[in-house]
């Protein structure tokens, strides 16, 4: 960022000014995305649909925050899919027997298991490089997958069948403070603290470092496992919470919860641009990628183009991105 | 334009090209004359490889017109400027590796060669006319780097090229292997093709070129037949100043026995045993491959030890990862810096501050604004030429990125600096300026085990040199007293099997 800010101040104005639309395209995506479904439909700005934006943008931003760091750190977490299904299963099912609160914790907590888990096997395989990784998490999304199903024999539960208090989970999922949804003021907490640790903290940094040169971070005395471990850990805990929004949300848990979620999260930290190749990328910059993602599948749907279209759009998009990202480090 | 066209193949007039925050080149002009070996020499980021590069087409300039063989090229692509007769032959090749020779050579015109058959039969006469017997079915994956090389040379050859630009080509091969490209260089002078030659190394410019240019921070400072230069106005034109000697006078502090180091065996050392002093820069001779790189990164736990014994001070230490030996104040400059030392898309204050990273953190935070003092006490202290400390570290040249990386390590205070290769394809200046840096090192109490191929750099500024060759040890010398043949000679291993050093070793014991 500063780096940018010294350039920036070299250069003329002008130059500035497009210096800006290159490093924050996303944001004039995001903006000529509103301003043409606006015009197209004005139900599009109504009060009901920012609410709706609001609550669809809560469980993806959740998990891609999570995504950012493994991102930054030079992997990939496929297993995401999984661990939304496997915690949103297991959390419901516990509320029953041990009231909301105790449920909501062991639920975070298998969620950040999961990802020690992952990390475990990668360290332990010796995985050091985005390719293995993505085979290991897609294996491991497999299998905590496999435990939803298992646990629930195949059954989707709804959380109105749960007979105890559910008072906490119908807040995540529909409460309103002033007119914003509590799922978003939980977002701002957790993008505050997440922000602090990486820009502020040492392994914030190592986790940067360890992203941008493995070798080099290992030879000055950063332990890489260690980094390895936290970022799954961190991103296994997001995507617990994001589950949990999600299920509060939606009301039910099915062993297929998390289908997709892999995808989107990968295509919001990338469109948000968080270098694939690691070392380079910032929360702040996930959250404008997640954006662009819920505000493009609502203004599709609003714009009433079929889901078949939409999902050659988003792959469209994330080629694009990859596409700007190898081109602004020329 | 008062010359013919006649006498030069390629006019350079004016041109100059910006980066963001650079000058990279201004207003720059040469004269290339036809048939013969012009070289360029400069420090890193003088521009060398910036105008080689607008010449072939990978970047475009700013301003300025440059006339290759009596027509002015505007505006080109490197595939245009290979069909115009200008090859340019890069450090890393551009060869696909798991093709054959003869393929790479033709590469994309199999059909003009009339299929397969054809393309290995032009590709034979090519690879005969520079006297190189390499079978053309061979997989360029199987050849050296030499051999290569003179794979890109036959690929220009196959162009008709007129002028064969060559950038660093002795970089990575042997004292051999140099004397064939000598002969091939001449061969094609003979023939009458022009070469731009450019390398740091000053013997081969003495030896190879008709007419030197020196650049220097983007301009061209001069450009005469080598006859009137001496080698001391050669390395003052590059530096912009004068250097009386390329090395500062030997540092002199030696005192008592800081390390130890007893049979230490990897896969590929056999029973390396040594001491270090204090105040100490101990020297490591061998060939490439011979072993050297493998005990410095054995001694800082960055590859895997079958037994070894380590005492420091007297007393034994557990060294298994690169953190433990930070801990005992042992510092590592490694042998690539751009693969194993920098982050490179990152600052400079972030890659200075790597390794101290634990000494800023109190709870878990970083202390920033202690941070960018560490940082800029040694870009102040180590001369980093760098716009500002947010700089991308790839940005700079390489000199100033190695002391970067030697920054890093002295603010550990380090006990120990091993230093492999720390000179690589750095300029005289920079050189000389590492150099006093090393002699500071140990004159304030630290000891240096260095690394180099450059054995004159081992030679004039170690207190002592190992040999070795093959995972073995096999001789220890006084440089003062030594000739560097016989230090050679010992490092190439004719000195057989029973070997001096270790025995002495043992029985000292």
């Amino acid at each position: 960022m500063n780096m940018n800010l010294t350039m920036k101040a070299q250069s003329s104005l002008k130059k500035k000014f497009l210096g800006f639309i290159k490093e924050y395209m996303i944001l004039v995506a995001i903006v000529i995305l509103a301003l043409v479904t606006a015009i197209a439909e004005p139900r599009f700005l109504s009060l009901e649909n920012m609410t709706n934006i609001m609550r669809q943008f809560g469980p993806l931003i959740m998990v891609s925050l999570g995504m950012t760091f493994v991102i930054i750190g030079g992997f990939i977490d496929l297993s995401v899919t999984g661990i939304v299904s496997l915690v949103a299963v297991v959390t419901l099912s516990l509320i029953e027997p041990l009231g909301q609160i105790p449920a909501l914790l062991i639920g975070l907590a298998l969620g950040a298991i999961c990802g020690l888990l992952t990390s475990t096997i990668i360290i332990s395989c010796g995985a050091l490089t985005q390719a293995e990784a993505l085979f290991i998490t897609f294996g491991m999304s497999t299998v905590y997958g496999a435990i939803a199903l298992i646990y629930t024999g195949g059954e989707t539960n709804h959380l109105s069948w749960v007979t105890r208090d559910t008072s906490l989970f119908k807040a995540i999922g529909q409460g309103n403070v002033g007119f914003i949804s509590v799922s978003f003021l939980i977002f701002l907490v957790v993008l505050a603290i997440l922000w602090v640790f990486q820009n502020k903290t040492y392994m914030g940094r190592a986790i940067s470092l360890t992203g941008g040169n493995k070798t080099a971070a290992w030879l000055t005395g950063i332990n890489i496992n260690r980094c390895i471990r936290t970022i799954y850990v961190i991103c296994g805990f997001m995507t617990a919470l994001g589950a949990i929004v999600l299920f509060s949300r939606v009301t039910t848990a099915s062993p297929v919860l998390g289908k997709g979620y892999e995808t989107n999260a990968i295509l919001s930290v990338v469109v948000g641009g968080t270098s694939l190749a690691g070392g380079k990328g910032s929360v702040l910059r996930t959250v404008l990628g997640v954006l662009l993602v819920t505000l493009l599948s609502n203004c599709l749907n609003m714009l009433e183009v079929s889901a078949y279209m939409q999902v050659v759009l988003r792959g469209a998009i994330l080629i694009a991105a990859i596409w700007l990202d190898s081109t602004r480090h020329r | 334009m008062t010359k013919t066209d006649q006498d030069y193949i390629l006019s350079i007039r004016d041109v100059s090209k910006s980066f963001p925050g650079v000058k990279a080149l201004d207003s720059v002009s040469m004269d290339i004359r036809r048939g013969s070996i012009h070289g360029i020499v400069g420090e890193n980021g003088a521009g060398k490889s910036t105008l080689m590069k607008i010449l072939s087409g990978v970047y475009t300039r700013d301003s300025g017109t440059i006339v290759f063989d009596g027509e002015e090229i505007k505006s080109i692509t490197p595939h245009e400027s290979m069909q115009k007769g200008l090859s340019i032959i890069y450090q890393e090749f551009n060869l696909v590796k798991t093709m054959s020779v003869g393929e790479n050579i033709f590469l994309g015109r199999f059909k003009e060669m009339k299929g397969m058959r054809g393309t290995h039969e032009k590709a034979r006469e090519l690879l005969d006319s520079i006297g190189c017997n390499i079978s053309t079915h061979k997989l360029v994956s199987e050849l050296s780097v030499s051999e290569r090389q003179m794979i890109e040379i036959a690929k220009a050859l196959s162009f008709d090229s007129k002028l064969i630009i060559m950038d660093e080509p002795s970089s990575s091969l042997t004292t051999e292997e140099m004397r064939k490209l000598v002969d091939i260089i001449n061969q094609l002078k003979e023939k009458g093709i022009t070469i731009i030659y450019i390398s740091h190394k000053l013997d081969e410019i003495f030896q190879l070129c008709d007419t030197v240019t020196v650049m220097r921070d983007g301009q061209v400072i001069d450009t005469r037949p080598i006859s009137e230069y001496t080698r001391a106005d050669m390395i003052s034109m590059m530096v912009g100043r004068t250097i009386e000697n390329e090395f500062p006078e030997r540092p002199n502090c030696v005192g008592d026995i800081l390390m130890e180091v007893r049979s230490l065996n990897t896969r590929k050392l056999r029973n390396v045993s040594f001491k270090l002093r204090k105040g100490e820069i101990l020297g490591l001779v061998g060939l490439v491959g011979a072993g050297r790189t493998e005990i410095v990164r054995a001694i800082f736990g960055a590859d895997k030890v079958k037994n070894h014994e380590i005492l420091i001070e007297g007393k034994p230490v557990r060294i298994r990862k690169p953190s433990d030996a930070i801990e005992y104040g042992i510092g590592f400059v490694p042998e690539d810096r751009k693969i194993e030392g920098l982050v490179l898309p990152f600052a400079v204050d972030t890659n200075i501050t790597m390794a101290c990273l634990d000494s800023l953190t109190k709870y878990g935070f970083l202390n920033e604004s202690s941070e960018k003092g560490i940082a800029q006490k040694h870009v102040d202290a180590l001369d980093i030429k760098t716009p500002s400390l947010k700089t991308r570290v790839e940005n700079l040249s390489g000199g100033n990125q190695q002391k970067c990386i030697v920054g890093r390590w002295l603010e550990i205070k380090p006990r120990i600096l091993i230093l492999d290769e720390p000179t690589r394809g750095i300029d005289v200046g920079a050189k000389y300026e590492i150099y006093l840096l090393m002699k500071k090192i140990v004159e304030d109490g630290g000891s240096i085990i260095l690394i180099s191929s450059e054995l004159p750099e081992v030679l004039n500024m170690s207190n002592r040199v190992l040999t070795i060759c093959d995972g073995r040890i096999t001789g220890e010398f006084d440089p003062t007293k030594t000739s560097a043949d016989e230090i050679m000679a010992s490092a190439i291993g004719l000195c057989g099997e029973e070997n001096e050093y270790e025995s002495n070793y043992e029985s000292a014991i």
